[in-house]
């Protein structure tokens, strides 16, 4: 644990008279790691955007399908029958791969909203959009069919790629009797650590909202990381920490101010957008870290960039401060890397979020499991998430299982090993957004174990505070 | 010495009644954080004993923090009074020091983080300097450095590359469209100019190496090729350099890019970029100054592309070595905003003056034809005639010295050069197009 390393030290208080030199101006070199990002796949070239969404369907199953029918194989019997749905015959015991579709009355739909003849008003925004009335439907290359039975349709999101074992009845129906996901990818072995070394995880640092009750709580963090902070026992502890990742929603929501599009001109000609002032600072505080620390920035949904996935970094120019630092990483959103021989993979949170939206799990780590099950990043991207028109490949699927698998803004910190079917270990992080919780994590590269730290202050509602429970 | 700062945090405390943090006071004094810590606490130790006075301070706490059987590392700033509250919660103390000392009571902890901030902000440079830990890789590129990995971000796209030498510097940019131009017009006449715009080039660029040590290598390398536009700059009655002056980002960069083109003495150079003035400024003359700034920006880029193409020729003329200790004065000079007319003038003459002597060609040239018309008015037209000429330098440097005089920066060796010209000018006179040494002369 960070904790115990960093009390293990037999330092002096700090509690004492400035004494002789040597002992208080202890200086620690930051552990640097080999670092090898391998976010290229993620990284969007000239972009078109004249094409059909369909073609990433129509790659995804055909990247899958293979996958699909060794895992069917391999549960239910090498001999069981893969059929496409052109092929069907009824009654006859088979195994068919597609892609699930949801069908959902409450999803909204802009053609509802525009049609006149239905004479709706524009749905509110919902917490969740499904409901009892959903229907799962399974498509391949030509057909689609209507599933019943044994799946759970509040757990299925529209755009998983699954193997299903069932039978087709008469009324042109299939049912279920079992189904099998692609489930996790290879994993290349993690080698071992000797000493500790942590990289830390923070997202949602909200900074320009103009509530600024979490900035004494980002300051501290900072402090804390460059090693300015604490005793010596906690600064040769924060030595270790050998990189920060920045898993997105760095600018708060309120720089995402829509009005000025729909102003009057001469109402906002000396307004400066939200985000400009957001962007200053977040300059500032990373010049802060990139001083100290290899800082890894991947952008969120709030940030400055696009807003279809994969999201591209943010552009160097807005960080005249920091971006002279080769400390710097400026990264896509999902990121991937190989930290000192742990390959991390995350998101910004926006796949889980959207995820959350289309099913009844909650639990954001849940969700992590269940996208790595599905060895996909962001099945519902197209369909109700933001995506670039991919046609060749669809680069969301997990070719290599990473080690540490994360996303950021959740509501609260949350971790979990998992294990897959080839003997791999997966860490899974739920990243907590820090405006809101003044939490961060610290994953331990050696034992692949994560801790939240959590940096408070005080106010005048100090009673309180000590009262309320953080966990939710 | 061990003990002033006890008076330094008095001050800050009591007089001043600021929130002295340890960063504050360590970005303050100067000193390590860890140092700054214990200061403070030594001065509120010592506050305390010798008279009980009105501080307050922050603590803060760092340790475990076993909650609802999840631990995690807390950190926290706390007020002395909640101290021991925080660390019976915590399981294992990790750090206790002093956050910051204060006169007044904090009910709330914004202040300690606008100190900071500020603090911060002031010094941003050496944020990290007095902290405990060091980072060998964190140190900041050079601009050399930094441009060498952009280019090879932008390695799919050379065109970028060009430009962006050019952004380095007002100068550079200027140079690419008079280098374009400057080819079509002065095919014939490259041979000879390209030469010498590189010789120049390479005097200039060790020039500027020494008078501009803010430049790096990269811009010296795309001011090599710029130099004759930039020379030809300082010949232009300073509108162009001030024009680039308005486009470029950085009004430092700019202005002493623009120093490099006075300081720069080509008069060769002139040549091949007076070549390409004519047309530009001709264009120009008919739009407002705002104009031209910005359709200099695409002209400059091919005027740049020719420049650079003629330079690659090499050819050192050592006759033109003669004539480069007249131009630095004239380079000066030329700051001063001319009439577009005699800016014309200027051109005409000094892109003739920029040729070897020893040449004869025909070349196009601005001329201003004076007649009288049908109702017996006086008519001065300008217009391109083609001429041959074959005269030295000498013979345009009076002239250009001559155009210079109406400008109101003229300096003493201006006039020296008059005299120099005008013995120059009677002697050339009849392949010389009317100036306005003229007027002197007919006297």
């Amino acid at each position: 644990m960070f904790s115990d390393l960093s009390a293990q030290k037999e330092g002096s208080s700090l509690l004492c008279r400035p004494a002789s030199e040597d002992q208080g101006l202890a200086v620690f070199e930051r552990t640097s790691l080999a670092y090898s990002p391998s976010s290229e796949r993620y990284g969007v070239g000239e972009r078109s955007f004249s094409r059909q969404y369909a073609h990433i369907y129509a790659a995804r199953l055909m990247q899958m399908r293979p996958l699909l029918s060794e895992r069917a194989k391999e549960k239910w019997g090498s001999d069981v029958l893969i059929r496409k749905l052109c092929d069907l015959e009824t009654g006859e015991q088979c195994c068919i791969v597609g892609t699930l579709f949801k069908r959902m009355e409450l999803q909204p739909s802009i053609l509802k909203e525009i049609s006149e003849e239905h004479n709706l008003l524009p749905q509110p925004a919902r917490a969740k959009y499904i409901s009892e009335t959903d229907e799962l439907i399974l498509e391949d290359e030509l057909q689609r069919i209507k599933l019943e039975g044994k799946i759970d349709k509040n757990k299925c999101v529209t755009g998983s790629v699954i193997a299903i074992y069932g039978a087709e009845r008469n009324d042109g129906k299939f049912t279920v009797e079992d189904f099998c996901t692609a489930d996790l990818p290879l994993q290349t072995a993690r080698p071992s650590l000797s000493s500790d070394r942590f990289v830390l995880l923070a997202s949602g640092l909200g900074l320009g909202s103009s509530r600024a009750d979490s900035m004494l709580g980002l300051q501290l963090l900072v402090d804390m990381v460059t090693g300015q902070l604490g005793d010596l026992g906690e600064q040769s502890g924060a030595a270790t920490i050998s990189r920060v990742l920045l898993a997105g929603n760095l600018l708060s929501q309120s720089t995402q101010d829509k009005d000025a599009s729909t102003k009057a001109k001469y109402l906002t000609k000396k307004t400066q957008a939200g985000s400009v002032e957001a962007i200053r600072l977040l300059d500032e505080l990373l010049l802060q870290l990139v001083a100290s620390v290899p800082v890894d920035v991947m952008p969120g949904q709030y940030d400055p960039t696009n807003y279809t996935l994969p999201q591209q970094p943010l552009h160097r120019c807005m960080f005249p401060l920091s971006s002279v630092y080769p400390t710097l990483q400026l990264t896509s959103n999902p990121y991937q890397a190989d930290i000192d021989g742990v390959r991390f993979l995350g998101t910004s949170g926006q796949n889980v979020c959207d995820i959350q939206r289309y099913s009844s799990m909650d639990s954001h780590v849940e969700i992590l499991e269940e996208t790595l099950r599905l060895r996909h990043l962001a099945p519902t991207a197209p369909d109700t998430l933001g995506c670039y028109p991919f046609y060749l490949k669809d680069p969301f699927i997990l070719e290599e299982c990473p080690h540490v698998y994360f996303s950021g803004n959740a509501p609260a910190f949350e971790s979990k090993h998992i294990k897959g079917p080839d003997g791999q270990e997966v860490l899974l992080v739920t990243v907590p957004e820090f405006s809101s919780t003044q939490t961060a994590c610290l994953i331990n590269l050696r034992t692949l174990h994560c801790e939240p730290v959590s940096f408070s202050a005080f106010s005048a509602d100090e009673d309180e505070e000590s009262e309320m429970n953080i966990s939710h | 010495m061990d003990e002033l700062y006890l008076d330094n945090i008095d001050e800050f405390v009591n007089d001043h009644d600021k929130i002295v943090t340890y960063k504050w006071l360590s970005l303050t004094l100067g000193i390590h954080v860890n140092t700054a810590k214990q200061m403070l606490f030594h001065y509120l130790d010592h506050k305390r004993k010798e008279s009980s006075a009105q501080l307050h301070a922050t603590y803060l706490v760092s340790g475990k923090f076993v909650d609802n059987g999840q631990t995690s590392h807390k950190v926290s700033v706390v007020r002395e009074e909640q101290l021991e509250d925080v660390k019976a919660k915590m399981s294992l103390i990790v750090s206790v020091h002093v956050y910051s000392v204060q006169k007044a009571l904090l009910k709330d902890s914004g202040p300690l983080y606008s100190v900071d901030y500020d603090a911060v902000k002031d010094s941003l440079k050496n944020c990290s300097k007095y902290s405990a830990i060091r980072c060998a890789t964190a140190v900041p590129m050079s601009s050399l450095e930094l441009q060498q990995a952009r280019e090879m971000h932008r390695a799919p796209s050379p065109e970028p590359e060009n430009k962006k030498p050019a952004m380095n510097g007002n100068g550079i940019l200027a140079s690419k469209p008079s280098a374009k131009p400057a080819k079509g017009i002065m095919g014939m006449f490259a041979n000879k100019s390209t030469p010498k715009n590189q010789d120049s080039g390479r005097e200039m660029k060790s020039e500027q190496k020494e008078d501009a040590p803010v430049v790096d290598a990269p811009k010296s390398r795309p001011a090599a090729k710029a130099n004759p536009m930039m020379n030809f700059f300082g010949s232009q009655p300073a509108k162009k350099p001030e024009k680039n002056v308005k486009e470029e980002e950085a009004a430092q960069s700019s202005s002493t890019a623009a120093e490099k083109q006075r300081r720069s003495p080509q008069p060769e150079q002139k040549r091949g970029d007076a070549v390409a003035e004519p047309q530009k400024n001709t264009k120009n003359d008919s739009r407002s100054k705002n104009k031209r700034i910005e359709d200099s920006d695409s002209e400059e880029d091919k005027m740049e592309k020719k420049k650079r193409r003629r330079i690659k020729l090499p050819e050192p003329d050592s006759s033109d070595e003669d004539v480069i200790p007249d131009s630095p004065p004239q380079m000066e000079t030329r700051e001063a905003s001319p009439s577009p007319k005699k800016e014309v003038e200027a051109v005409t003459h000094s892109y003739q003056g920029n040729f070897d002597g020893k040449i004869r060609k025909r070349r196009r040239v601005l001329k201003s034809r004076t007649f009288v018309d049908e109702e017996g008015c006086i008519v001065t037209e300008k217009g391109y005639e083609s001429e041959s000429y074959s005269e030295t330098e000498d013979d345009f440097q009076p002239t250009k010295q001559a155009l210079r005089d109406p400008f109101k920066a003229s300096s003493s060796k201006d006039d020296e050069k008059k005299s120099q010209k005008k013995s120059s000018a009677s002697a050339n006179k009849g392949t010389k197009q009317a100036s306005i040494m003229g007027f002197f002369q007919k006297k």
